[in-house]
């Protein structure tokens, strides 16, 4: 095991090498200018120049990349175009935000969806199925976006429980900080419920039609044992993938969920740093998203061994 | 059940066995603190390294000028106690007013406005103009310093206290030696805040709190001039950048002030009894159609007589800020609309479309279908329906419209191309203007017509920059006019750009908010929360 996780971690070091590359070069290409946003719209052509000079972004691909790659490599991620503040500050600042609101989700997800799908394959073509299942179409088919709104308008507007938007931090008491997360992860949570939902139920059905469950059934044992036990145990490796890949996702949504509820996080900070062209905050960001990624992916596998024996690396 | 009740009963069925904090912001502290959504994140903080308005608004709470236009448009002392000017007009002797303090609790000094002018006049128009005829600024005694001239500069006050960017605002001298392209890394005024860097997160949040050290003038604020009293001890920058979440915050009171709600929420906002809805800035913004003078087509005369005269202001203003008259007007100048410089001269073929006149005048031109490479910001929502507006007007008119869609970003790095349309290039597009910035040609960049060194663009038009120079040597407010009147004229008939009306934008406030300015620029001080 201890080989696989060594041999799994040093394998990243080439994946994440070649993605510092690709994200260099994307933005080396990417049209746009930060001297220019930086300038404003009054300023002058030399003053955008001026900037340019003062950034180093008049000087050739490979010295750039040279200098950011040797810098990466030292830990040291840049600083900020922007903000003249280091990259890593600035994504210290951001990360609890958005660590908490995929955390939050996730176990909302996970919590209510495992459960729906294990019940709706238990009650396969009933009406509690067809229910189940509908809620699934409908988390998938709504943006996030409009169930933010649609939250925010209800618990924040008319009834004035929950706030519409804004963070505040764990450190100042558990409340507050989940007061905050409510809305944004029960948004952002729809889609991954339905996701892991369907999965579950799919799963589910597959597993129940196996004999050994009927064995099961044969020798005596109780639904929910046959349910939980023997059937979700087995039934554990595409949900785990499924939730792996919804983590992944979640990055993704997190970036909306950021902007409609004003969080802080690290998806506006990424959506922002875009907008500007501020290289070293996206090239930083993109990294250690990559790198969770990737480290989700390990960990996913892991778990694979301990579900599923018969998996052997 | 309401918010208080719902969080007692979560906190009593969580936070009650595990031990965990409640909520614990008084009704007494969120007084003192003013919570202020603004037009844009604070990405930076150095007021003359970067020029965009964000910055400067912010940075009018920190540091502060030595002289304040005021809502008349006359600067007025601000750090300064008083001026005298020798009988030439050459030598101006300035002594600053006593007990000004930096945030740091060091006095400020003539060598700290010496150090900061030095470092801001390269990078603004007028600075430029002033260096150019420099003899000396030099610092002649803690309180005193002199600055000599080649020639007279009579708009030399307004440079010092203008609220166009960059300001001349005064830092401490080790801060000010920072060169002009470099970013300044501390934050010391001694304006009537001081700025909480180690509570800043940028893109999210920026911190101000009431500076102690700060003593304002007597008399009554008036924009950047008189005291500058803060009613709160601390003021939150939230910055959201969903106008829905910022008009639900603001209704559910998460925060007090919202510097441009967009025009589409404001009958939402006026709904609300706790909310205010007004005009911002009666001196509101000039929308702009902005030609390339170097490439064909509009490196045509009538080419460009031919697009002004089919713009339609109306349609413009109509699709950026609706049907709400009050906030936009159709202009027949270049300069802000109720301002002395506001000028119609020549002016009349900018306030009503004939789209058969433009086609006449587009046949006479010899146009050759070139195509028209129209740069399009999708991202901002001032920009996208002007482009649209544009791009049908034109193929109206008859003209071969390349529409290119792309971010600001994008517009702002190619409009700096010089190359033809086909290679990088562009042809037009669109941006606007703060109206404070165009009250007179001093800060009014986008007129100006000085071919390599003007705006983009890149007008040559000898006649509008004689206008110009007759303005800054003006020495009366009627030669100013007629100087001004000559201007419009002669960009009107050159079509150095073409202005697609006159907007104002609102802002929104609760209540229990008070004493909020019109003005360029959101001014913090006398704004009191009950």
């Amino acid at each position: 095991m201890w080989a696989y996780i060594i041999r799994r971690v040093l394998a990243t070091i080439p994946v994440m090498a070649v993605v510092a590359l690709f994200v260099f070069s994307l933005l080396y290409l990417a049209p746009g200018d930060p001297a220019a946003v930086i300038a404003g719209d009054q300023a002058t052509p030399d003053d955008v120049e001026r900037i340019r000079a003062s950034l180093g972004l008049d000087r050739p691909y490979l010295v750039r990349f040279g200098a950011w790659f040797w810098d990466i490599m030292r830990g040291d991620l840049g600083t900020s175009i922007f903000t003249n503040l280091p990259v890593s500050h600035m994504i210290a600042q951001r990360i609890e935000p958005t660590l908490s609101l995929m955390v939050v989700t996730l176990i909302l997800a996970v919590s209510i969806a495992v459960p729906m799908g294990v019940i709706a394959a238990w009650k396969q073509g009933t009406t509690i199925d067809r229910l189940v299942m509908a809620f699934a179409v409908l988390g998938f088919s709504v943006p996030v976006f409009v169930v933010g709104y649609v939250l925010a308008y209800i618990f924040a507007l008319e009834l004035d429980w929950l706030p519409v938007q804004g963070y505040t931090p764990f450190n100042q008491g558990f409340f507050p900080w989940m007061e905050n997360l409510i809305l944004p992860s029960v948004a952002l949570g729809g889609v991954y419920i339905a996701l892991i939902a369907r999965i579950t139920r799919a799963t589910m059905l597959e597993v129940l039609s196996q004999d050994y469950i009927r064995t099961a059934r044969a020798k005596g044992a109780g639904q929910r044992s046959i349910l939980f036990l023997h059937a979700l145990k087995n039934a554990a490796v595409p949900i785990v993938t499924i939730i792996g890949i919804g983590i992944a996702l979640l990055i993704g949504g997190a970036v909306v969920t950021e902007s409609v509820f004003a969080i802080p996080g690290l998806g506006r900070l990424t959506v922002d740093a875009i907008l500007r062209r501020d290289y070293p905050v996206i090239q930083g960001v993109v990294l250690l998203f990559s790198f969770v990624y990737v480290l989700v992916n390990l960990v996913i596998d892991l778990l694979y061994t301990l579900f599923d024996p018969r998996i052997r690396y | 059940m309401d918010r208080r009740s719902f969080l007692q009963a979560g906190v009593a069925a969580t936070a009650a066995s595990a031990g965990y904090a409640a909520p614990a912001l008084s009704q007494g502290a969120a007084a003192r603190t003013l919570r202020f959504v603004p037009q844009a994140n604070l990405a930076n903080f150095d007021p003359i390294w970067g020029t965009q308005y964000v910055v400067r608004n912010a940075a009018a709470a920190v540091w502060d000028t030595l002289y304040g236009v005021d809502e008349n448009l006359v600067p007025q002392p601000q750090m300064i106690e008083g001026e005298t000017v020798s009988a030439d007009g050459l030598t101006w002797e300035f002594r600053l007013r006593p007990g000004l303090m930096f945030h740091d609790g060091a006095p400020v000094l003539a060598k700290d406005v010496v150090a900061s002018i030095n470092r801001w006049a390269p990078r603004d128009p007028m600075g430029q103009m002033i260096r150019a005829i420099q003899d000396e600024l030099v610092a002649v005694d803690d309180r005193n310093f002199r600055w000599k001239l080649r020639r007279p500069y009579s708009k030399l006050k307004y440079a010092l206290g203008k609220t166009g960017t960059p300001c001349c605002f005064i830092m401490p001298e080790r801060i000010a030696a920072t060169a002009g392209n470099s970013m300044i890394t501390e934050y010391v005024g001694s304006g009537p805040m001081s700025f909480k860097r180690d509570e800043w997160v940028p893109g999210a949040r920026a911190v101000f709190e009431r500076a102690a050290r700060y003593t304002p003038r007597e008399g009554t604020a008036s924009w950047l001039a008189g005291p500058k009293r803060i009613m709160v001890d601390r003021l939150e920058w939230v910055v959201m950048p969903d106008p829905a979440t910022a008009s639900a915050a603001l209704q559910n009171g998460e925060v007090d002030w919202w510097e441009s709600p967009i025009s589409d929420l404001i009958p939402l906002l006026r709904r609300n009894r706790n909310v205010l809805v007004d005009i911002a800035d009666p001196l509101g913004n000039i929308g702009s159609f902005r030609m390339n003078h170097l490439h064909a087509p509009f490196n045509n005369l009538k080419v460009r007589q031919a697009v002004m005269m089919a713009l339609s202001q109306e349609d413009y203003m109509r699709a950026l800020v609706g049907n709400d008259t009050a906030l936009w007007s159709v202009l027949g100048g270049f300069f802000t609309p109720g301002t002395p410089s506001y000028s119609e001269a020549g002016g009349e073929v900018m306030k009503r479309a004939n789209m058969e006149g433009a086609r006449r005048l587009l046949a006479e031109s010899g146009y050759a279908n070139e195509p028209v490479t129209c740069l399009v910001a999708q991202d901002q929502p001032l920009l996208k329906p002007m482009g649209e507006v544009t791009a049908d007007v034109l193929r109206r008119l008859g003209m071969n419209v390349d529409f290119v869609a792309t971010d600001w970003g994008t517009v702002g790095q190619r409009r700096a191309m010089r190359n033809p349309p086909g290679q990088g290039g562009w042809s037009m597009f669109h941006t606007w203007h703060a109206g404070a910035d165009c009250v007179n040609p001093a800060g009014y960049n986008a007129v100006r017509a000085n071919g390599e060194g003007a705006w983009f663009g890149w007008p040559s038009i000898p006649s509008v920059e004689a206008g110009i120079t007759e303005w800054f040597d003006a020495p009366t407010p009627a030669l100013e006019k007629a100087a001004i009147d000559k201007i419009n004229r002669e960009a009107v008939q050159n079509v150095v750009y073409s202005p697609t009306g006159f907007f104002k934008s609102y802002q929104a406030w609760r209540r229990n908010v008070s004493g909020i300015q019109k003005g360029p620029l959101p001014f913090f001080w006398g704004v009191s929360k009950s």
